[in-house]
């Protein structure tokens, strides 16, 4: 009850928790900066959200002096969704509630947004304008507009465009591709990077003639960027920059947090490094946490040399060396599989040649495993022919399932450099299917490749009818219109079986035809009477339009209704007219909008069969789906506009917008293979992951699909920032070769009963190093290998418990769970009825408006 | 001091940015009519209640009840936001809603619950005085919503004194543990995807203590309703439709007003006059 005291100790009890002597001390660390090395398994989670716990149980840390970052949306979630758990708990003990809303908790972008507009990092304490943020998307529109890449190049100094295309992938492609779409990619890449490095273009000298073009495009750019006085767009790398050049503004940025706590260290990138002690100046408390052996995003202009060279950029950057403690029990795995995965990560040659007795690596740690059971738990398959591997495999995992060693296929995963286009992956599946056990594998075609949205898709086209592009060279127009006469075919067939469905989108498609007919006979009126559309409408103009011959009803109906008569009354009165533009748009504009029309082809039986399967939990892959195609439709809408008036039909423009820019866009860019995976994976399926998605997932049973990534030379970027900043790291021909090292170091280290590692005779059998374990490495083959002496799959780990709110949970389910189901748990948008961003934009609003109410009433008394 | 009008005005810009920040975090959009429905919920909230909201003095506190058991033994939190004002000698704790205030009128045991629960974390675990609760609905009247629409000072003003927005909720602190039994009965349920629409002749049924049938209030306001097997039922048995009629089940886009409503705050000249390009 209120007022009792509690201790960690008490804590760890009711939590059944019993940290570990490293993990004790790194909870209890209050002072100084915090070098965690944290490998796989080792509790790193728990450790975070536990040393947090105490600094603002314990030690008095309000929650919004600590900073506390990761690199995931889920991640973060998890972070604070256990501190809230764990703060309820130490509440509930002693009566003494915390807030953590005002706690900087969450991914580093999105505690970048906050920084930029926090008060503290001003002197008056005045909030400041917050800039435009593009996510990755936007920024690929707004570079490939042509209109905007015409002035790119101009800039860039290029004498037309094929010639740009030309010299930009020649520079980084070694070839020449008359291609806006590569050029544009491969340009975006690189300004990221720049932003990421905080570079600045015109201070940099070079004698390369495109990479002086490329500095001024960036110039461009950036310019671009600054709306007006106020306004300002960035993207996700140059938010981080901005967020950094608030604080640097700003003197006593390094004492606003007393503490930063920075998970995934080693994925950080340059500016965030720059941002992290600029942060911890004052304090000096700032805990990294990471594994470099896991480090996997250099792609994205990570710097593993962050983590492994802490100790000396610590000193050098605030002056005091951290301490380092090593959370090096490994509490998932089998000891065998850890075993493999610490001998194989030595494997490869670390040293550093120019600085003896250092290594590209924290070498001196040592990884061991808590489970005592030595019992074969690495196995090989045969060597054989690829496809007899596969077979192999797919009956081992049928033998696991028969002998109850898993309880569901999902607790098998099958891990691959990359899904996409991939032999391994078609190979595997046919086994898997063979033998009736269906695979999940998400990412193996882009999004627009998926059934369901191939049909959705195909029924806009018969609707809206598609782009025509006559006579093309471009493989990828020429795939994409592949794709679109496949998706009317599928659309033709849904029709052929679905009589209502036929007639339906007949109707909608002379609903179309009509409006633009309608809008051709205002227009002609327009130019009859020599109006000039930009014009103030008159209530007497209604007539002029209204009786027109062959004029629709529904046309009619809209410039007569009475509603409308007095919404132009009241624009006139207020000296705001309309213009005749609009009020031929509004006229002449269709009922419905792209997601209305989602969700009525969703009541036909092809797709109202997949909710049904959806309701009773058999199959969540449809409904996951159409629910992320809906997502779609609203970016969509919300950059182009909600409404379908004639004018936008008219000339094909929603058409080309809509299919030959926005829906061809998507095709093109693909779903990235770096995407977090949904977690937990759909039931009574065998998932296939990137190794990418699945960092920071464990399973039961872990298959390496394949066991081989092609070397590859040094990225252009990396070349051209080592060059231009003066910067050293990993020798560049050795980066292929360590990043494939920690690749697969992430994979192994994912089982937790059972690795399962394929021998391939032919191809792209396996890296040399792998070669060498399979040749002089002890390990059990598949057909000696006795399962019975496997430990059966604990049922996935029931977490803290997940929070549920009464008002958006409980009452939303009671009132419908249908409902629940569709807008909140598969997060569909809706189109007309409210959202959960509904509720969140007028509570948080509210919030604000309170705040300032607090806030003069308290500046009021003190004034008094 | 600061006057309405500028109060008004920072409202905008908060608005506007939460917009963006929330779109960003969520990954999707909302409508214009729908961020013009959501920010006038907000500015009329302001200068309905003024007087309540400038006496908060704990805002968006957020109440946990964590380590609760489900009937299925899994474990799960409850949570819930209030806001606190703490005047003279009393505490009010009121709990904002975005849903129609009908709803809560006719469902007044549901929010009951609730705030019983709420009330449960704020004086029994964490100690402090509460003497009452309250609903406020910021959904506005219809004919307040058509007074701001047609932009009609007077009958703004009107309408404005007719709305009551705030409802109380009687206060007795039992049945707390019926509630958290009936939460973790829906908790279960959730984890064990059961989510069937409740049957046809629930929909063709008034709502309890209402004049109104659960389909017109509540599958009316659904974009799901087209795919939904009981909203199907309810429309071919219960309303005597045939395939014939099928386009007018299609053909539903609420009330003439509200469908006019809708395409006022959907049209956007400047989104649709960009200039399109087929890219080569």
């Amino acid at each position: 009850m209120p007022g009792k005291r509690t201790t960690l100790e008490k804590l760890w009890k009711i939590k059944g928790f019993k940290p570990n002597v490293n993990q004790r001390e790194a909870i209890l660390h209050i002072n100084g900066p915090l070098f965690l090395t944290a490998g796989p398994g080792s509790g790193k989670t728990r450790v975070l959200l536990w040393r947090t716990l105490n600094l603002i149980v314990f030690n008095d840390v309000k929650p919004e002096e600590i900073f506390l970052s990761t690199f995931t949306e889920k991640a973060a979630l998890q972070l604070k969704e256990g501190l809230r758990n764990l703060l309820g708990l130490v509440t509930n003990e002693t009566g003494k509630p915390y807030d953590i809303s005002k706690m900087s908790v969450g991914t580093v972008h999105s505690i970048c947004q906050s920084l930029i507009i926090d008060r503290r990092f001003s002197e008056a304490g005045t909030r400041k304008h917050p800039p435009v943020l593009m996510d990755s998307l936007s920024q690929y529109f707004k570079i490939y507009n042509k209109k905007f890449w015409q002035e790119l190049w101009n800039a860039g100094g290029f004498r037309d465009e094929e010639a740009a295309h030309y010299a930009i992938t020649t520079y980084f492609l070694g070839k020449e591709i008359n291609s806006r779409h590569v050029a544009v990619t491969e340009c975006i890449a690189l300004f990221n990077r720049f932003s990421e490095e905080n570079l600045n273009a015109s201070s940099i000298k070079t004698n390369d003639e495109t990479l002086k073009a490329l500095l001024k495009m960036y110039q461009h750019y950036r310019d671009s960027l600054q709306i007006n006085t106020y306004t300002k767009e960035v993207d996700f790398s140059l938010l981080q920059q901005e967020a950094f050049n608030t604080i640097e503004k700003f003197a006593g940025s390094g004492n606003v947090f007393k503490h930063l706590i920075i998970d995934e260290f080693q994925d950080t990138n340059a500016i965030q490094e720059k941002l992290y002690f600029a942060l911890s100046k004052g304090s000096k408390n700032i805990c990294v946490v990471g594994d470099d052996d896991q480090a996997l995003y250099r792609f994205r202009g990570a710097t593993v040399e962050n983590l492994v060279e802490f100790e000396q950029r610590c000193h050098d950057n605030i002056g005091i060396k951290p301490k380092r403690i090593d959370l090096d029990i490994n509490y998932r795995s089998r000891k065998n599989i850890v075993d493999l995965y610490t001998h194989f990560i030595i494997q490869a040659d670390w040293k550093n040649p120019k600085k003896t007795g250092t290594h590209f690596r924290v070498y001196d740690k040592v990884i061991k495993a808590n489970s005592k059971d030595t019992r074969p738990s690495v196995i090989v398959s045969t060597k054989d022919r690829a496809e007899n591997v596969y077979v192999e495999i797919a009956q081992l995992v049928l033998d696991l399932k028969q002998k109850g060693k898993i309880h569901d296929y999902n607790q098998c995963a099958v891990l691959f450099p990359f899904l996409k286009d991939s032999t391994r992956v078609e190979g595997f599946t046919a086994a898997f299917e063979n033998l009736n056990i269906p695979v999940y594998a998400p990412r193996a075609n882009s999004f627009i490749e998926v059934d369901e949205a191939k049909a959705v898709f195909g029924l806009f086209l018969k609707i809206f009818d598609r782009p025509h592009y006559g006579n093309t060279g471009s493989q990828s127009i020429i795939k994409f219109r592949n794709w679109m006469i496949e998706c009317i075919g599928i659309a033709d067939n849904l029709m052929k079986e679905d009589r209502m469905l036929k007639e339906y989108v007949n109707d909608k498609k002379n609903e179309v035809a009509l409006a633009l007919a309608d809008y051709n006979l205002l227009l002609a009126v327009v130019k009859k009477k020599r109006w000039d559309l930009k014009t103030p409408f008159k209530l007497a103009m209604i007539r002029d339009f209204s009786d027109v011959p062959k004029l629709s009803q529904k046309a009619k109906k809209n410039l007569t209704n009475s509603y409308f008569k007095k919404l132009i009354e009241a624009k006139e009165r207020d000296g705001s007219p309309f213009s005749i533009e609009y009020i031929v748009a509004r006229t002449t504009s269709l009922d419905w909008t792209v997601l209305d029309l989602f969700y009525q082809l969703n009541g036909f039986r092809h797709f109202r069969d997949m909710f049904l399967l959806a309701e009773d939990g058999t199959d969540e892959g449809p409904v996951c789906n159409l629910g992320l195609l809906s997502q779609y439709l609203s970016r969509f809408m919300d950059q182009y506009g909600t409404l379908l008036t004639a004018s936008f039909l008219h000339e094909d423009k929603f058409v080309k917008v809509f299919f030959a820019s926005y829906v061809y866009a998507l095709y093109r860019l693909g779903e990235s293979e770096y995407e977090d995976a949904d977690d937990p994976f759909p039931k009574g399926r065998v998932p296939f992951l990137t190794i990418h998605q699945s960092k920071g997932l464990e399973f039961p049973v872990v298959i390496l699909g394949a066991v081989y990534k092609r070397e590859k030379p040094p990225d252009k970027k990396e070349i051209i920032i080592r060059d231009l900043l003066n910067k050293e790291g990993e020798p560049l021909d050795r980066i292929s070769q360590f990043d494939t090292m920690r690749m697969f170091y992430v994979a192994l280290s994912r089982a937790q009963n059972l690795l399962v590692l394929p021998r391939y005779t032919h191809g792209s059998a396996a890296t040399e190093i792998f070669k060498e374990i399979f040749e002089n490495y002890p390990l059990c083959t598949i057909p000696d290998f006795d399962i019975q002496q496997m430990p059966i799959a604990e049922n996935a780990r029931q977490d803290a418990g997940k929070s549920y709110s009464y008002t958006s949970d409980y009452l939303q389910y009671t009132k419908c769970p249908r409902h629940y189901m569709i807008f909140k748990k598969y997060g569909f948008v809706p189109s007309r009825s409210q959202t959960m961003l509904f509720g969140s934009l007028v509570h948080k609003t509210i919030e604000d408006l309170h705040h300032l109410l607090i806030h003069e009433r308290k500046s009021l008394q003190y004034d008094n | 001091m600061i006057t309405d009008k500028e109060i008004e005005k920072r409202l905008e810009e908060m608005f506007a940015q939460n917009y963006e920040l929330l779109k960003l975090e969520g990954g999707h959009a909302l409508t214009e009519a729908g961020q013009k429905d959501a920010f006038n919920q907000v500015l009329y909230y302001f200068r309905k209640l003024k007087e309540v909201a400038a006496k908060v003095t704990d805002t968006e506190v957020k109440l946990t009840l964590p380590d609760q058991k489900t009937p299925g033994n899994r474990s799960f939190t409850i949570e819930g936001i209030v806001d606190i004002v703490r005047e003279d000698d009393e505490v009010w704790m009121y709990d904002i809603k975005t849903h129609d205030p009908f709803y809560v009128e006719s469902n007044k045991h549901l929010y009951e619950k609730q705030l019983n629960v709420y009330a449960y974390i704020w004086e029994n675990l964490r100690g402090n005085q509460l003497d009452h609760t309250a609903v406020i609905s910021t959904v506005l009247p219809d004919a307040l919503k058509e007074a701001a629409i047609a932009n009609d000072g007077n009958r703004i003003q009107k309408e404005l004194a007719h709305w009551k927005p705030v409802i109380n909720i009687p206060y007795h602190e039992k049945n707390v543990k019926d509630t958290i039994y009936d939460f973790g009965l829906v908790v279960d349920n959730i984890e064990k995807h059961c989510f069937a629409p409740p049957p046809a002749t629930v929909l063709d049924g008034k709502i309890s203590g209402t004049n109104s049938k659960f389909a017109t209030r509540i599958c009316r306001n659904c974009d799901a309703r087209f795919s939904c097997s009981s909203y199907r039922e309810y429309a071919i048995k219960f309303q005597k439709g045939t395939t014939a009629n099928f386009k007018q089940y299609y053909n539903d886009y609420g009330t003439d007003g509200e469908q006019e409503e809708f395409i006022n705050a959907s049209i956007n000249l400047n989104k649709i006059n960009i200039i399109p390009e087929l890219p080569h």
